[in-house]
Order: structure tokens, then sequence, then C-alpha cells
């Protein structure tokens, strides 16, 4: 209880800061670059072009919506990937902040979790434009999307807190969950629906057991298809990703004012 | 009347141990093997008063940077603690931490926010730091172009203008050049003769440390020797010095 409490008043009381710091960031990715902003719509559109090539004509993916299906399930993947790949070296690549003035060290992640979540809505932008360019028929179940991301939120937050704690101390975890993440992606059903393709036993379990999957399979299945979302799902998984954020907290509490000691 | 504390340090053990970066089949082998401690602060206990001005001496490796970033909040006790009484604390020395992508203008907000000051406090002396900093164009440019000398000057001014109430200083400062030196030197001493303003110094000056400090604590391996007066404190501390050279 009393990590919780604390770790409230620091959200509450860098809150600012954290936003402050991720407007800066976003600013500064671009400031040099001669399309400036743009990138941050061409690039996802980019990326979808590709693999709406490359998995819709090359392999014959038969899907319905087949574009948008690919890319709402991209949108959730690569904030779930930027979290947890950003979240391992996160502590180190601010070593010159760290060792000199204290922060929460979660304010950090919260700070880049801003710049995610506002490429994550970029993202969402161009979902709904290609939903209206492809004639998929537009539903107030599209609303379900918000308690979905909220989910998707706090699950990846909270693996976050906690691979950016032992990032500081193990030198090749940057490695680890890279590959992890790798076999994710084409495990998780980005592009290809889990449940037609593998179906059986393991798609049970992929789907079920697999945060990500699960997230992107909800997404769709409102977003989409215009369907309602797996209610009970939504709160196994909102508790879990609940318990993975307090053992963070806890973690991050005990050990933060350490990591000056080793960087 | 006595003053109030500014700063109570109770029983401080600080150890550096286990926590050493390892890779994953190294970290196998911590689990059966006893890790190194090597502990830096061994019981460490001091209070000082508010407006006071305290040099801390010692000889080199006696745990004296190691207390400085203890009681800035940046290393945590492994027993003990550490009291501000709610006062806001700043690290003169090292300055401020730094996001070398981001241009200076946008570090002064948020090295000014993580030292407890608003968004609008920070605004009303933006210029005066700017003005203080004296980089020119360069405070539009992200830090990372910054040479060390404008590094240094950015962070000076942005700790000796946002005033904190209480200061701690790694050796006294030689920053940029010349001219700015003097400067910042004059800022240091008006800050530090502020009455109201707590101030730790850790130098091997011990000019230095006579002729600003009330009140001087030798460190030695980890423990407090001695606390007194200036006048009291360094004779023995040089004298201890000599001897020890032998």
């Amino acid at each position: 209880m009393k990590d919780i409490k604390l770790f409230i008043k620091n959200i509450k009381k860098y809150f600012r800061y954290a936003v402050r710091s991720a407007k800066a960031e976003l600013k500064s990715e671009v400031s040099d670059s001669y399309l400036n902003w743009l990138w941050w719509v061409i690039e996802p559109l980019c990326f979808m072009l590709i693999y709406v090539f490359v998995f819709g004509t090359v392999f014959k993916a038969s899907e319905q919506y087949f574009a948008t299906f690919v890319f709402l399930g991209l949108t959730a993947w690569e904030f779930f990937n930027r979290m947890l790949n950003g979240s391992v070296k996160l502590i180190i690549s601010n070593r010159d902040l760290v060792t000199k003035v204290y922060i929460p060290k979660y304010i950090l992640l919260l700070s880049k979790s801003f710049t995610y979540l506002f490429k994550l809505f970029i993202s969402f932008g161009i979902v709904f434009i290609l939903m209206v360019f492809t004639k998929v028929p537009i539903t107030l179940n599209i609303l379900y999307m918000f308690p979905i991301l909220i989910v998707l939120y706090i699950v990846s937050f909270g693996i976050g807190m906690l691979l950016m704690h032992f990032g500081v101390f193990l030198d090749d975890l940057a490695n680890l969950v890279h590959i992890f993440l790798r076999m994710l992606l084409y495990l998780s059903g980005v592009f290809y629906d889990i449940t037609t393709r593998l179906g059986g036993d393991l798609a049970y379990y992929l789907v079920r057991l697999n945060p990500i999957a699960f997230i992107m399979n909800q997404l769709r299945k409102t977003v989409i298809y215009a369907g309602n979302p797996s209610f009970e799902g939504l709160a196994f998984w909102l508790v879990m990703g609940l318990i993975i954020l307090f053992l963070g907290i806890h973690v991050i509490h005990k050990n933060e004012n350490s990591y000056a000691k080793v960087i | 009347m006595k003053k109030e504390n500014a700063i109570s340090v109770k029983n401080l053990h600080i150890t550096y141990r286990g926590l050493k970066k390892t890779s994953i089949r190294a970290s196998w082998k911590h689990l059966f093997n006893k890790v190194e401690k090597f502990e830096a602060l061994k019981g460490v206990s001091f209070e000082v008063e508010e407006g006071q001005i305290l040099g801390i001496i010692g000889k080199n490796g006696s745990g004296k940077s190691t207390l400085l970033k203890a009681i800035a909040g940046i290393f945590s006790s492994d027993k003990g603690y550490v009291d501000l009484h709610g006062h806001t604390i700043s690290l003169l020395s090292i300055g401020v931490g730094f996001n070398k992508k981001l241009t200076g203008k946008e570090n002064i907000y948020l090295s000014g926010m993580l030292l407890g000051f608003s968004e609008d406090e920070i605004h009303q002396k933006e210029k005066e730091i700017i003005d203080f900093a004296d980089i020119g164009d360069f405070i539009n440019k992200p830090v990372k172009t910054y040479s060390s000398g404008m590094h240094s000057k950015l962070a000076f001014a942005i700790t000796a203008i946002l005033e904190t109430d209480i200061m701690l200083i790694d050796e006294v400062l030689s920053v940029g050049d010349a001219k700015f030196k003097k400067k910042s030197y004059n800022k240091m001493k008006e800050l530090i003769n502020d009455d109201k303003r707590t101030v730790i110094i850790v130098s091997h000056s011990l000019g230095t440390i006579k002729e600003l400090c009330d009140r001087v604590l030798w460190l030695h391996d980890g423990l407090v020797k001695d606390v007194g007066k200036p006048q009291e404190i360094i004779p023995e501390y040089e004298k201890f010095m000599l001897e020890n050279k032998n």
C-alpha cells in the first residue's frame, strides 16, 4: 500500500515534467529532418504498405478488410514493442540525468510512454482514414478501443517497469528482449488471424496467454468487425497488468537509488 | 534561540556491492558466490542548522562525494537515513542532468522542474539564467552541440539562479573561461553568504574552507573523525596528514 501511495504522489508531482519532456523529445526527433513532423505520418503509412503488399499480394492473405486488419494490429503491436524495447536501456541512456539529480525512475518510462502514445494515436488516425477508404462499416463499437487501450497501456507499463529494472544490471537483456519480441511479432498474429490460420489448442493458448495477441484480437473484433470485446478477458488482463505494475513499482522503489552506483 | 536543523544525517551507511553490471551468464554464478562489498560510509551522523556553512574535508576516498550524493538523494542508504526537513536541494558541482538531444532552453525547464520548481517560477527566471550562462544562440541548439565549457556554464547558471534552500558544492568550481570563473565565484559567494541558505562544501583547499565555513566536518575512512570550528579542526587535520605521509 505504501508503494502505491508513493507512486501516485510521484506521478502527480512529476506529471508536468513527464509531459514537457515528452513534448520536447518529440520535437527534437524531427527538428533536423527535412520533412519534419510529416515523418510521424509517412513512416507508419509506408510500413503498412509494405506489409499489406507482402502479406496480401505475396502470401495471398484472405482476411476481410486486410489492410485495416494488418494496420490496426500493427498499431497496437508497435506501442507494445516500443514500450518493451525502450524500457530495457532506459536508465542507462539517461545516465546524465540519473547520476545527477533524483527523479523517480518510472517518470522516465512515463515520459517515454507519452511519446509512444502520441504515435499510437497518429496511427489510429490513419486506421480510421483507411477504414473510410476501404469502406469498413463504422459503428459505435469502435469506442471499445478505449478500455482495450487502457489495458494495453497498463500491461505494457508494468512489464516495462520490470525490464527497466533488470536492464540496469543485465547487460545482455536487451538482446534477449529483442529476440523474444521478434518471435512474439510472428506468433501474435499481426499479419494473420491466429484462430483461423492455426486453429486447435495452439491458437487457443496463443490468443489467451499472450496479452498482445489478445489485445489485437479484441481491437479487430470491435473496431473492424463491430463485435463486442471479451469482457472476462479484458478484466483478466487488467488484473494481471495491475499485478505486474505493483510488482514493478515495488522493485523500482526498493532499488532505484542504487542505479546511480552501477551505471 | 536555537536554529532549526536543515539537514539531519543519522547513522548513514552506504555500501557498493553486488549491484555490479553483469551478463545473464555471470549472474548465475552470483547466486552462489559471495559478492565483494565496499563500505564507503560506515555510520555517519551529523546535523546542519539552517543557514550554516559546513565544510567537509578528508583525504581521497574517505567518502566525501558519496556523502554528498546521498544527501542529494541520488544514492540510497543501506542503513540510517538523511532528513532534509522538506528543503529543496541541489548539487552545484556536477550540475544538473541534461537531456543532450534537447535544446538548452528546454533543458533549463526540465532541470528546473526536477529541482522542484514550477514552470511559472522557471519562466520568470528564464531570462536571468540565459543572460548569466552567456552562451549566445546556442541556447536554442541541442545540448549535444555544446562545448564542455558551455555545458558547465549553463549547468552552473541553472543551479545558481534557481536558488534552492540547500546547496551542495563539490570542489569550488572552476567553470568556463577566466571571465566566467570570476563571475561564478562571485555569484557563489553571494549565494553562500545568504543567511537563510544552508551550504555544504567539499574541498581539498583548506584555505577556501577556512575562509567560507562556520563549521568543519572531518571524514576519515567512512567515519566522522571530528566536527568543530575551522580554527580547531584544520590544524589538527594538517598535522594528521603530515604524520601519515611519513
